[in-house]
């Protein structure tokens, strides 16, 4: 009897391999990437879209079948802002045995740095901040750093005043993320940039900007460049605009132009200054979709198939989103052609072999993302934006600046 | 000198704003003596409620600020009766963890509707040429900010002075107890508190959302932004707020526009209120107007 028994079990659990592993094999493999980030919570209104942008990009190569039988399995986590939730997130990812992990913030990037370290795993994070790239070999930034723009900015500015040697004011975020420009910008002054960095603000909570643009023009300051996130930005031009202090072209004479990195601008600045972003100069190594390119319309139908509202499609953090879970797509990809497992260390080494006849061209940049054992930076070049007629147009061809230290 | 004069003015448009942002705070503690953490939420609800009636019902700034003034108001008054009315005689420090956990809650609603992460203006309904005269400017929005401000503080003044219903309140703030056996309903008051809270802190929003713009984090920040003032001025005092609200607001510009830029100075506007609102609170505990209460046992 107990021998029937046992034979019966026997035969059950053979069919049930037989049917089970042939059905894995046709499944494909599984790779687990992670997303930790502000979907709600301070940032949010740059971290929702962004999280948008992974998000479909990744359920595109699924549902496209773009490698074939396996799939990327991203698990995207909120963590508020706050860095507690993002270490919690990351060790969960890990527990789950991702391959590839997508951070967010100056923060949380900079708290985990030693964590990257110690598990060797590849990380983007939808931070530019230089500093996360000193002392590390596994973060990677998907554009050109917040330094790096600032001195594009500081580049476009020297190049195109007319009179004696321009007056800057830096208007920063008080934090490790509004700060790391100052110091290369003042780097690149000392090394040869003929300008002169008049004053460093750093702003609050601030409801009125009047006094301080009103010392920044009695100190004859004719440029602004902006490191920080829109709302203090959108204030600021507010108050400028209605003391008739915006230029209306580059460098007019007796007012100020105004100018920012990356997280400064996009229509979110828009939806917030109103007519007072007129005229504002932003830099990003992003496409926009108010002009015509192969990679806007391919952000604008994934942004449609996907049934995203037009704020989202039509954000440049829906674009930075998109464009990090393309680039883990396109080294996941890479690795599978050359027949090697896909897991952390293969996908380091892909990563550092983006270069030369191998960068890589989303789409949704304006130049290619290029990487190295020594350069961890994505994509060099920087596009310069100006908001005309409420959109931001581009304002002169893709640059990548000269002061970086850069080779 | 009119860089200085342009300071006080700047500073007095900000007090005053914080002013009206810390009424509420004010008005809560007066009648319940709880300090309601959850008030910059209801400072952005009150915001994106002007939005939402001004931009998607189409009805017009004029009206849809007053309405959103009165929704609140009563968002504010069924929040008091369905979390906090069964909590009273409980322990403040009860309270104020429901007020906690409340800020979680209408956080949590916020980010579910598209304010919680997009930003948005209200559109332009003033001139947008500022007022200008010796070198000193002030722009129609923050002028509006201020005559709001005030003529709602003078409102309030006159109904706790005036009013039977106010009167009512003050004599709840000084001793529930003598209230009670003078047949003043100690609920319903706590009720009209929160309400009158919450139509503060919508007008706060519109005055905020209009010159920053309508970001979330921003407006609900504003919540805690003005503590010190709620502190100096003295929890429970409506004066206090108000010189509170310009002490600050003038040490804020005078600092940054002083210090600032100077010797390696920079953001000192944040952190000087917080040195002189310790440097006061050293001699007067319990803030510039603050009622010091003496218990004989």
């Amino acid at each position: 009897m107990k021998k029937d028994n046992l034979t019966r079990w026997m035969f059950l659990l053979g069919a049930v391999v037989m049917v089970t592993l042939p059905g894995q094999a046709l499944a494909g493999e599984v790779y687990k990437l992670g997303l930790s980030l502000a979907i709600t919570g301070p940032t949010s209104d740059a971290g929702n879209p962004y999280a948008k942008g992974v998000e479909d990009y990744f359920k595109y190569v699924n549902d496209t079948k773009m490698l074939g039988d396996d799939t990327i399995d991203c698990t995207i986590r909120d963590d508020q802002y706050k860095n507690d939730i993002t270490k919690q997130n990351f060790e969960d990812f890990l527990d789950q045995g991702i391959v590839f992990y997508l951070n967010y913030s100056t923060g949380s990037t900079l708290a985990l740095k030693k964590d990257f370290e110690e598990v060797k795993m590849p990380v983007i994070p939808a931070s530019f901040h230089a500093g996360n790239l000193v002392d590390s070999n596994y973060i990677f930034l998907p554009i050109a750093s917040y330094s790096d723009q600032a001195i594009g900015l500081a580049e476009y500015i020297v190049t195109n005043h007319k009179g004696g040697m321009p007056k800057v004011a830096l208007f920063i975020h008080p934090s490790a993320f509004g700060r790391g420009p100052v110091e290369d910008l003042q780097k690149a002054v000392s090394a040869g940039l003929a300008l002169e960095i008049v004053e460093v603000v750093e702003h609050g909570k601030d409801l009125d900007n009047t006094a301080m643009l009103k010392r920044l023009m009695s100190k004859g300051v004719q440029y602004v460049i902006s490191q920080t996130v829109q709302s203090p930005v959108a204030t600021m031009l507010k108050d400028a605009d209605s003391l008739g202090l915006v230029a209306k072209s580059f460098g007019e004479e007796g007012k100020v132009t105004f100018l920012g990195c990356h997280y400064t601008g996009g229509n979110d600045l828009v939806a917030l200054a109103g007519a007072a972003a007129e005229n504002f100069y932003w830099t990003t190594s992003y496409i926009v979709t108010n002009e015509p390119s192969p990679g806007a319309t391919a952000q604008l139908e994934l942004a449609k198939r996907y049934n995203r509202d037009e704020k989202a499609a039509n954000s440049h953090n829906y674009a930075n989103g998109m464009m990090v879970a393309q680039v883990a797509t396109e080294v996941i990809r890479r690795a599978k052609a050359k027949g090697k497992e896909i897991n952390n260390v293969t996908l380091y080494e892909e990563l550092q072999e983006m270069n030369g006849d191998n960068a890589y061209s989303p789409g949704t940049t304006v130049g290619p993302v290029t990487y190295s054992k020594t350069d961890h930076t994505g994509v060099d070049s920087l596009q310069l934006y100006v908001v005309k007629d409420g959109a931001f147009r581009s304002a002169g061809t893709p640059f990548i600046p000269k002061y970086t230290g850069k080779k | 000198m009119s860089y200085f004069f342009q300071l006080v003015v700047s500073g007095i448009v900000v007090g005053s704003i914080y002013a009206l942002s810390a009424l509420g705070f004010v008005l809560i503690y007066k009648s319940s003596r709880v300090l309601n953490i959850a008030h910059g939420q209801f400072i952005a609800s009150g915001a994106f409620i002007t939005y939402a009636l001004t931009v998607w019902a189409n009805i017009p700034i004029y009206i849809s600020f007053p309405a959103s003034m009165l929704a609140t108001f009563f968002l504010a008054m069924s929040v008091e009766r369905v979390f906090l009315r069964r909590l009273i005689g409980e322990p403040i420090i009860s309270v104020i963890m429901v007020t906690i956990g409340l800020m979680s809650i209408l956080d949590g609603l916020i980010y579910l509707t598209p304010f919680g992460a997009e930003n948005f203006s209200f559109p332009p309904f003033l001139p947008t040429t500022p007022i200008g005269f010796a070198g000193v400017s002030i722009s129609w929005t923050q002028l509006v900010g201020v005559v709001t401000t005030f003529s709602l503080i003078a409102c309030f003044t006159w109904f706790f002075k005036k009013s039977t219903v106010g009167i009512s309140m003050r004599a709840v703030s000084d001793d529930q107890l003598a209230a009670m056996s003078i047949g003043i309903s100690v609920p319903r008051v706590f009720g009209l508190a929160w309400a009158m809270a919450g139509l503060s802190a919508a007008a706060a929003g519109g005055v905020i959302g209009n010159i920053t713009g309508l970001n979330f984090d921003t407006l609900h920040a504003f919540g805690i932004v003005v503590f010190p003032v709620v502190i100096l001025g003295g929890l429970d005092s409506i004066l206090g707020a108000v010189v509170a609200g310009i002490i600050m607001g003038l040490i804020q510009q005078f600092a940054s526009g002083y210090l600032d830029g100077h010797w390696g100075l920079s953001g000192t506007g944040e952190v000087m209120p917080y040195i002189v609102l310790l440097v006061i609170l050293l001699f007067k505990p319990h803030g510039l107007f603050g009622i010091h209460e003496i218990e004989r046992v």
